[in-house]
């Protein structure tokens, strides 16, 4: 495994995040309801819930895709204060250590794949073109798809998509890495691909939030379960033990209708 | 036999106003794209009187019949002491014509772009001028393609009008060797086919990247 250098891993090894009070609603609709939450350095978090419970919202107010209207967001040593003004400088060093990959990859379409992942290192990083692109062969070689790099996205399958958007952010040399349902839109086999890359993502020791429904992913790969539903966490804790014995009814219920299908 | 031999005769005279048509119909398509893409971010800007001034360029330039506009440039602008050349004019109205009416399909275009590549660029912390220009604008514009060929298409046609401010182009040309000897119904449907003839190839280039977007949609 050679995804990050080893500075990228000591630096991630320091980074957690702390949201605090997240509140978020769209009109009179509550989404978050005062939602807090603590990841420390190093260690994967699975998130899972019913569907509208709020995870996607919750996971897109770490970088701020979602603006929360109250609470504090603290990552790589950046405080952030949603509800206020945030400057320029602290959104542009939170996305820089944070690194986020979407259910539907949202890849760049009328870029190769090494495009895909040079052009945000030379406009975020400044890197040149030539820097840009060893260090995304390295990348695209790690996920398998070395071969694949002066394709377009359109000409690759989902898992591969998947594998290309997940070299895309990782490029950036983020400390932190979201995914929102990395999976839900492959199938079963093509998912195992993607989740492979991230089993050795977590092995490398980078910190990581996971919305996901692979219930298997969550048990063996993730250090905390963080159960949400109707707008808030209702459980968390060790994987293994709310799956044995969940002790929120919402949460028993809920596994029970994933697990059984 | 005798149409096709007159219309060889008649040919060379044809082309130097098919000559001016096109450089009318090129010129007012080079500036009217840039200037359309112009208006097109003007209509969707945050600040009030930027938007205002654009939808106003933009609705009188497909509001107005392109003959109005041509006119006011023409005869009425002088008036203020501002006279152009009739060629001049032309080319100024059909410009106007072809920017108000591709910043629409630019608009569209731009806004079919899905959110998840704004959402994706922004999570990637790349700056939204980057966003727009890079991102997003490239995939917009790929799909205005054919409505954009449609306009310059539309523009060749449209540069007949100023046949009205007697510009030395096509019709003008046809108009005049018909004069000469009252062959009026040969030498216009031999004007017809010359438009046919550069706008029917357009067309089916046109339908070709259609397809094309439709296959990679
Ligand atoms: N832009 C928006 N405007 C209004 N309501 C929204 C918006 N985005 C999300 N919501 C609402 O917020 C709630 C939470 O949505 P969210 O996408 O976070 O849920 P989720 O837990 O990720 O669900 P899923 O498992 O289906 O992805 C839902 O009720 C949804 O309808
Ligand atoms: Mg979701």
């Amino acid at each position: 495994m050679t995804v990050s250098a080893t500075t990228d891993e000591a630096r991630a090894s320091h980074v957690g995040i702390k949201l605090n009070n997240i509140s978020k609603r769209y009109g009179d609709h509550v989404v978050l309801d005062d939602v807090s939450l603590n990841v420390e350095p190093g260690t994967v978090t699975a998130l899972i819930g019913p569907s509208g419970a709020g995870k996607s919202t919750f996971l897109r107010c770490i970088n701020l895709l979602e603006r929360p209207d109250s609470g504090t967001i603290r990552v790589a040593g950046h405080t952030i204060e949603p509800g206020k003004n945030v400057s320029a400088r602290d959104l542009a060093a939170l996305r820089r250590s944070v690194g986020m990959v979407f259910q539907s990859f949202n890849l760049f379409p009328h870029m190769t794949a090494l495009k895909n992942v040079s052009f945000p290192q030379q406009r975020v990083l400044g890197r040149s073109k030539e820097e840009a692109d060893e260090r995304s062969m390295q990348l695209l070689e790690r996920v398998g798809l070395k071969e694949k790099a002066g394709q377009h996205p359109g000409r690759c399958s989902g898992g591969q998509q998947q594998r290309i958007a997940i070299a895309r952010a990782l490029a950036l040399d983020p400390s932190i890495m979201l995914f929102d349902e990395p999976t839900s839109a492959l199938d079963p086999e093509v998912g195992l691909e993607v989740l492979s890359v991230m089993r050795e993502l977590a092995a490398d020791g980078m910190t990581m939030v996971v919305v996901t429904h692979e219930m298997q992913f969550a048990r063996d790969v993730s250090d905390t379960l963080v159960v949400m539903a109707d707008c808030k966490i209702i459980e968390q804790g060790d994987p293994r033990a709310i799956m044995s014995d969940p002790q929120e009814t919402r949460t028993r219920r809920f596994l029970r209708a994933v697990l059984e299908r | 036999m005798t149409w096709l031999a007159q219309w060889a005769g008649y040919l060379p005279q044809m082309m130097s106003g098919l000559g001016v048509s096109l450089l009318i119909a090129g010129i007012s398509i080079a500036a009217g794209y840039p200037l359309g893409l112009a208006l097109s971010m003007m209509v969707s800007a945050k600040n009030l009187a930027v938007r205002t001034l654009g939808l106003a360029v933009v609705e009188i330039g497909r509001g107005a019949p392109a003959l109005v506009i041509l006119y006011l440039f023409y005869y009425g602008l002088p008036k203020f002491g501002i006279a152009f050349e009739s060629i001049t004019a032309a080319c100024l109205a059909l410009t106007w014509n072809a920017a108000a009416y591709s910043s629409e399909i630019m608009r569209a275009g731009i806004q079919s772009v899905a959110r998840g590549q704004t959402e994706a660029s922004n999570a990637l912390g790349i700056s939204q001028r980057d966003t727009f220009f890079r991102v997003v604008m490239p995939q917009g514009m790929r799909s205005a393609i054919p409505g954009l060929m449609g306009v310059a298409i539309q523009m060749f046609q449209g540069t007949s009008l100023a046949y009205a401010i007697a510009v030395p182009e096509l019709m003008k040309s046809a108009y005049n060797i018909g004069s000469q000897d009252f062959n009026y119904l040969q030498i216009f449907a031999l004007a017809g086919i010359c438009y046919a003839v550069i706008s029917m190839p357009a067309t089916w280039i046109t339908v070709f990247f259609e397809k094309r977007l439709a296959r990679h949609a």
